[in-house]
Order: structure tokens, then C-alpha cells, then sequence
């Protein structure tokens, strides 16, 4: 394999850092089904909720700015999320393409 | 993570070379693996399996472990030969990918900074150029002057060293002749019809964004079929 992209998130993180801001760093590590993206894609969210990047498709990003955003209250290091099929409750939340993901959540300190 | 290793991160990448990012992901532990050097105690138990991820260019959670390894590869080296018009554009586009680019021209008023900003250019011509450049079987080749002086040597050295893209600008009938040229040098009609001639994909854009366009979208999908 011979990716050849990189979307620089990683980069962008430390310009935010650099500029006081608190950041975390949400990165898809498991896929099962069909994903809207790869292991390894990222996005990045400041304690305000401004995020850069994606872990899906824009199906469950606003559930992990929240999450990110708790992280940061808590102060707390890391944590991993999964999200699974959309239902009817919680449809923002859920990945309509039917396939799951986990996402782990870490701190930049 | 820690500041100080994302900006050790960030360096590494900077400087090309290939390393993996190891987290473990109960207690948000990570570190940068390299080959050639030692883990620390959290992660040597796994070192064969990590080891196994580098090799295979792969991301993913160890099984059975809370382990996430996420490998860095090197960029794609591409050659432009030929300081043109499309060759700006090229490497706007690019600029969002993850290429490493070195033009080459010997045409010294083509291959200038100012209208190639913060790259690598090579004033030379291509045999010369090629003795600056590592290339192997990961390099891809833009030929872009049309001039079969300054474009088939950069052809026949890129298909010497077996580079995974090669492409030549020019309509069917120079590249008729192109291949012509290259078989009386030798070259096996396999390796003459890797040439990727006209260069692109059919598009339909006649000016120089859109050709630039579609001779990345050539680059691209030639990279995943690898």
C-alpha cells in the first residue's frame, strides 16, 4: 500500500496548541462493515467545539465534538467510543451506511 | 499524547522518514517505534506484532491487545520533467497530497523560483538530474516538455528503474513517434505500452488546470492499484 494522502491534521493540532488552545485528538482505530472512513483518519476538537478533520462521513462528528469537548471538562487522558448502525432514537449519532466504528479519544497535554 | 511527541511526530514526518505511532489505548500510553530501535517495557512484549504492522504498512488494534498501531510511510517521490504551465498547476494539486516533487529542466529560464516556489528544481538535464535523485520501483515520472532531447532520457531511465507511473504529455501521433524512438533504443514493446501516453485520464479539459487535473487523478489511481 502506498497512501498517498495526508491531511496534515496532525500538523494543524500543534498549530492550535502553539495558540493556547486545548486539544483533543480523535482517531477511527476499528472498523467493521462498510465505514465511511479508514483506520487511522483523524479529527481534531478545542475545548470552544471548533474541529478540523473527519472520522466519518459528517454522520457521527457532532457526537464526538461532544464527547471531546467532555474529555477536556473532565480533564480526563483517553477514552474509546463506538458507534454502530443509526436507529430511528438517535439518528445523528449512528453510521447510516450500516458498518461500525470506534473511536479513541486522547488529550493532547 | 504529549506535546513534545507530537511535535516529534510532526519532525519525523517532516524529514520522510518511515516510523509508527504505538498507543495503548486503556491508559493513553504512546510512543514512536522505529525499526531499529527498542520499546519501552509497556510496549516490548509486543514488539513482533508491531514489528509485523510496520512491514505491512497497516493501522489497526493488535488483536486480542489494547495496542494501536498507526504506521507512517514515506512520500511517493514524483519527477516532473519539464518546468511548464501544467507543471504549476500539478503541483498546486498535489500540494493536498501526500508527493514528494522535484522537477527537473534544463531550460534554465523555465525552472525558475519564482515561478516554482519552495521546490525542488533541477537545472540539469535528465542524466545528470537522475545522479541527484534515489529513484526505484515507488517513483512515478511526469514528462511534460514534449521534447524528445530533454523528455526520453527521464523515459528510459524511469523505465530502466522500473518506476510504478510513467507518463508522457503529447498527442497520439508524438506518441506514436516516442515509442517508435524507444523501441529502436531497445526497450520491449511491454515496457513501452507501461508508458502511460497521452498522459491523464480522459477528461475532456482542454487547459492547463484541467490537464494538470486529470494527470493527478492518473497518479492517484495508478498508487492504489499498487
Amino acid at each position: 500500500m502506498k497512501n498517498s494522502f495526508d491531511e496534515k491534521i496532525l500538523e494543524e493540532a500543534l498549530d492550535w496548541i502553539e495558540a493556547s488552545q486545548k486539544v483533543v485528538l480523535a482517531t477511527v482505530i476499528q472498523t467493521w462493515g462498510s465505514s465511511p472512513r479508514q483506520v487511522g483518519s483523524r479529527m481534531i476538537v478545542n475545548e470552544k467545539g471548533d474541529f478540523s478533520g473527519s472520522v466519518s462521513g459528517g454522520c457521527v462528528e457532532s457526537a464526538v465534538v461532544r464527547e471531546c469537548i467532555g474529555l477536556i471538562k473532565d480533564n480526563k487522558l483517553c477514552k474509546k467510543i463506538e458507534f454502530k448502525v443509526s436507529n430511528e432514537s438517535a439518528w445523528e449519532v449512528g453510521l447510516a451506511c450500516g458498518g461500525e466504528i470506534a473511536v479513541y479519544l486522547e488529550q493532547i497535554n | 499524547m504529549k506535546h513534545s511527541q507530537l511535535k516529534e511526530i510532526i519532525k519525523k514526518k517532516a524529514s520522510k522518514t518511515e516510523f509508527a505511532i504505538v498507543t495503548n489505548l486503556k491508559n493513553g500510553l504512546s510512543e514512536i517505534y522505529e525499526p531499529d530501535k527498542s520499546l519501552s517495557k509497556e510496549f516490548e512484549a509486543h514488539k513482533k506484532q508491531i514489528d509485523n504492522f510496520f512491514k505491512l504498512k497497516k493501522n489497526g488494534v493488535i488483536e486480542n491487545t489494547e495496542i494501536f498501531v498507526e504506521t507512517y510511510i514515506r512520500p511517493i517521490k514524483v519527477i516532473i520533467v519539464g518546468a511548464v504551465h501544467i507543471a504549476q498547476y500539478i503541483i498546486d494539486f498535489a500540494k493536498s497530497l501526500n508527493f514528494e516533487i522535484s522537477i527537473i529542466d534544463p531550460r534554465g529560464y523555465f525552472a525558475t523560483s519564482e515561478r516554482f516556489p519552495d521546490m525542488k528544481i533541477i537545472d540539469k538535464w535528465p542524466n545528470e538530474a537522475f545522479k541527484e535523485i534515489e529513484t526505484n520501483e515507488n517513483t512515478a515520472l511526469i514528462a511534460l516538455t514534449h521534447d524528445p532531447k530533454i523528455d526520453d532520457p527521464a523515459l528510459q531511465h524511469a523505465l530502466n528503474k522500473k518506476f510504478y507511473y510513467i507518463g508522457a504529455l503529447g498527442s497520439k501521433k508524438t506518441h506514436e513517434n516516442r515509442c517508435q524512438r524507444l523501441k529502436e533504443a531497445g526497450f520491449s514493446d511491454e515496457q513501452i505500452n507501461s508508458i502511460h501516453g497521452p498522459i491523464g485520464i480522459k477528461l475532456g479539459g482542454r487547459s492547463a488546470p484541467e490537464i494538470a487535473l486529470s494527470i493527478i487523478a492518473q497518479l492517484v489511481s495508478e498508487t492504489y492499484k499498487k
